[in-house]
């Protein structure tokens, strides 16, 4: 039934619709991912520690890429399986958080209990950021149960005493910058060797590190200290670069917090960033740049051009067009087009308005009233059809002037792909904010915006298999 | 004398505030001034790159000078530049550094060339999203591949046909449940940061904004381009506090070429010769547009007929109603209110007009994302209040609202593509003798 050659086209217009397809999800998988783990990071920091304490260093140091490779699948059916659950209803969540506390709270000594958050909220950052070190929670899984208290263990594996101890002797006026530096140092946390290998020797050295850390942290470390006991917060204070700094400190009180109130909230990890996240500052390089930044584009969207300068501006254009080839089409191309974009919908927004007033009135006034609407629709039917012809007549004028066109679409008409043209026409000098209220306006959005762009598609199909 | 000092500031602020991957040298305009062969080849280059950025393309520097020459002509002509001596530039950029210059600073005012650029090469620090119903890049890369598509054999199964599409529909679908998990995800991050950005319009953080916190050794770059940014903005302000020095240097080179002849105005111009080349009949910009025009054309029209029908049967009920009850009307002082119907019903029709009119103050590209309850909303008013400009916000039901209509036109196009398309099955089955067709 396909005409010739239609099948071929119509193929290869499915396949490329495809490999577009693929492509986008893979970048929203990348985005989602970031957006994840910057939530979500907390748990997986959290599985982490055991996991370590099981294997022992020398394992982490070498593991198979073979078995990497099974970890990381593993892993990620895990977290598909615990984002679902987690998705299915707020309750469920909330029970995880609870038995992911409590045994590890247990085997703990009571002293613990009040930090047992802490490490995990502090170092999940960088086991969120390194693949390698998720590996590592996958054989958490036989360990955990075992071995409640791991995070202590944890602590040798990422330290790295003397990078930590360079750091923490930077000038205090750092602190600022330190943010770079943690990004450093929990890098290097990351490579499971190094700390492996270091492991026993380092409770000792993080203890005075974190001593040492902290007092640069921002306030909020005090309630932090009190409550968790040396080693735990020794964990996080060796990770916790600079980065982790400024924002460790600010999850501690979050940590305890929940602690105390027990599984009063969700998950453990939304929480962290649900708790801390209003306290949460960005590190100051880049508020210094952020505040200069939008400072200025202020500036630019509020400058106006001074009157001789549009004047002298407004001469010059005047003098050039006057030397323009004659006849001058009254629309550009690009006017034509954005036109024709104001008209697209109208006929649906017409359409509507006709089927609200298709309905019989009850009273005269509304009949009266609907008569004339409809009238007025009319007459804005008839002025759309009168500029449709003047756009048409624009378009053919246009045809005749248009440089060397060669007929090839790639070639001829690389400028007037210009969907993008037309698009960014705002040119205005300001970073534009589309505001929701409540995430189903979100969700209601994307859904839009995907059911267009699928709709563009089954439109461009539709057109190959004509 | 004060301008031969400002004349340099302002051309400096002019090139630092263009994008840092075209980026002019001053001296180039100097010497275009005075239409030097050797600063024509930057001008090309120029605009090559200011234009493909504009319009969203891929190129480098290195593509070949003809190829950017063709270009650069055809996308002053989509902006409607008419003048004949530029389109007659030789393709090897060896002469015509001075309509180059012309052409630049024609496009500077016309097109909001500075003002564009930085808007469009904004640095994005929030979470972005598109607000309008234009075609998207999607369609766009689309249709590329499917024209450079290799032809296949054209005995394709059908099957294959039809898994491929099976396929694509579940690809929709899994799209379909990313974004919806995306969207909790950015909520969730919103919501759970709000108050916290010191930037009070914005409230909360984005995800980049978030993850630099944590990996802040990641965003270094992010950091610079922010700061080149601001930098080239700050240029922009200079640029405009000195741009009138510019604009009357450059009356000062029209006025040069009016005396040695070179701008002659359309009166002199015999007409064949004023056609800046005489085009080609097939011109597939041409054709989409016509193509466009058609279907909104029927579509109008068919609207057109049915509103005509719908009104004329209305006005004859309406008329005979009003005559069989006219006295009972004249006492109930009728005439007033339907004064006050008119009033009403036209202030409704201008609202509806309004909204088909191009330049609505419609959004454009991509707007950051920033979530604010309705409680939050209320207190600080819409998009800052505190300015007397506000900064330019758009709601999402806003969005929405667009979207919809948007949706509803293209359902409509597609259904009529697939009628178009049933209607030719149908006469392939006609012509088929003792097959009996079911239509799907």
């Amino acid at each position: 039934m396909l005409p010739a050659g239609c099948g071929g086209r119509l193929a290869a217009a499915l396949q490329a619709a495809l490999r577009g397809g693929a492509e986008r999800r893979r970048e929203l998988e990348r985005s989602a991912e970031r957006g994840r783990d910057v939530l979500w990071g907390e748990r997986r920091g959290d599985e982490r520690p055991k996991a370590e304490v099981g294997p022992g260093g020398g394992r982490e140091s070498t593991p198979s890429s073979r078995e990497l490779e099974e970890l990381e699948l593993l892993n990620a059916a895990l977290e598909k399986a615990l984002r679902v659950r987690e998705s299915v209803s707020g309750a469920p969540a909330a029970a995880r958080g609870a038995p992911g506390a409590k045994p590890a709270g247990g085997a703990a000594d009571g002293g613990d209990t009040g930090e047992l958050e802490l490490p995990a909220a502090t170092r999940d950052g960088p086991a969120a950021a390194c693949p390698t070190c998720e590996v590592r929670a996958g054989s958490r899984q036989p360990t955990a149960a075992k071995k409640p208290p791991p995070y202590r263990l944890r602590a040798p594996y990422r330290t790295d005493p003397d990078v930590r101890r360079t750091q923490r002797k930077a000038p205090a006026g750092r602190v600022s910058r330190a943010p770079g530096a943690a990004g450093k140092s929990s890098s290097k946390a990351v490579a499971p060797k190094q700390g492996g290998r270091r492991g026993p020797a380092v409770p000792a050295a993080a203890k005075p590190q974190r001593t040492a850390g902290f007092p640069r942290s921002a306030p909020s470390e005090q309630h932090g200290l009190p409550a968790g006991d040396g080693s735990s917060v020794a964990v996080c204070g060796q990770q916790l670069s600079a980065g982790k700094r400024c924002c460790a400190p600010l999850r501690l009180p979050g940590g305890a917090e929940e602690h105390t109130a027990g599984a009063r909230s969700a998950s453990p990890r939304a929480a962290a960033l649900q708790e801390q996240g209003c306290q949460l500052e960005l590190p100051l390089p880049y508020r210094k740049a952020h505040t200069r930044n939008s400072r200025a584009w202020e500036k630019c969207r509020l400058c106006h051009t001074s009157a001789d300068a549009a004047a002298a501006r407004t001469r010059f254009t005047e003098r050039i067009q006057s030397s323009f080839c004659s006849p001058t089409p009254t629309l550009s191309p690009a006017e034509i087009e954005k036109e024709l974009k104001a008209l697209q919908d109208v006929p649906s927004r017409l359409s509507l308005y006709v089927e609200a007033e298709s309905a019989d009135h009850p009273t005269l006034q509304r009949e009266y009233e609907s008569l004339l609407t409809l009238e007025g629709l009319q007459s804005t039917v008839s002025q759309c059809l009168h500029k449709l012809q003047l756009l048409r007549a624009a378009v053919e004028s246009q045809r005749k002037l248009h440089p060397g066109c060669t007929g090839d679409q790639r070639d001829c008409c690389a400028a007037c792909a210009a969907g993008a043209w037309v698009c960014g026409s705002a040119g205005t000098l300001a970073v534009p904010l589309l505001c929701y209220s409540r995430l189903q306006e979100l969700r209601d959005l994307f859904a839009l915006k995907l059911q267009v762009s699928m709709l563009h598609q089954q439109i461009a199909l539709q057109k190959v298999s004509l | 004398m004060r301008r031969c000092r400002a004349l340099p500031a302002a051309v400096g602020a002019l090139c630092r505030a263009l994008p840092p991957r075209a980026r002019l040298a001053p001296d180039v305009l100097r010497r275009a001034r005075f239409d030097r062969p050797q600063a024509t080849l930057d001008f090309w280059r120029l605009l090559y790159a200011l234009l493909k950025q504009i319009h969203g393309g891929e190129w480098t520097e290195s593509d070949a000078i003809d190829t950017q020459i063709r270009f650069v002509k055809s996308a002053l002509w989509y902006h409607g530049y008419g003048r004949p001596e530029l389109y007659q530039l030789p393709s090897d950029g060896s002469a015509g550094s001075r309509e180059l210059l012309l052409a630049f600073s024609w496009l500077l005012h016309r097109v909001n060339l500075l003002e564009w650029l930085l808007a469009r090469n904004r640095v994005k620090t929030g979470d972005e999203t598109s607000v309008c119903t234009c075609e998207d890049d999607l369609s766009h890369s689309q249709k590329d591949t499917t024209e450079m598509a290799p032809g296949l054999e054209d005995r394709v199964d059908v099957r294959y046909l039809q898994w491929l599409n099976g396929k694509l529909r579940f690809q929709w679908r899994s799209l379909h449940a990313q974004h919806q998990e995306q969207c909790k995800l950015l909520h969730k991050i919103h919501l759970f940061t709000s108050g916290s950005h010191t930037d009070q319009a914005l409230g909360h953080f984005s995800v980049t904004e978030t993850d630099l916190i944590r990996h802040p050794e990641n965003y270094n770059q992010l950091l610079q381009h922010l700061e080149l940014e601001t930098m080239q903005l700050e240029a922009f302000l200079e640029w405009k506090q000195l741009e009138a020095v510019y604009w009357q240097w450059m009356e000062t080179v029209l006025d040069n070429m009016a005396e040695e002849g070179s701008l002659r105005t359309v009166r002199d111009a015999p007409v064949e010769t004023s056609r800046l080349q005489e085009g080609a009949t097939c011109c597939p910009w041409a054709e989409s547009m016509t193509v466009q025009i058609d279907r909104l054309s029927g579509e109008m029209t068919a609207l057109h007929s049915q509103l005509q029908e719908l009104v004329a049967r209305r006005r004859s009920a309406w008329c005979q109603k009003v005559k069989t009850r006219e006295e009972e009307l004249q006492k109930e002082d009728f005439s007033t209110k339907l004064g006050k119907i008119e009033e009403s019903v036209e202030l409704k029709l201008l609202d509806l007009t309004n909204h088909g009119a191009p330049n609505k103050n419609k959004m454009h590209g991509s707007c950051r994302l920033v979530f604010r309850s309705k409680r939050s909303a209320s207190k600080t008013g819409f998009g800052g209040s505190a300015s007397k400009e506000p900064v330019p916000a758009v709601s999402a039901t806003e969005v929405i609202r667009e979207l919809r209509m948007r949706e509803a036109s293209l359902q409509r196009e597609l259904k009529q593509l697939q009628d178009e398309c049933k209607q030719r099955l149908d006469g392939i089955a006609e012509r088929l003798d003792g097959v009996i067709c079911i239509s799907p």
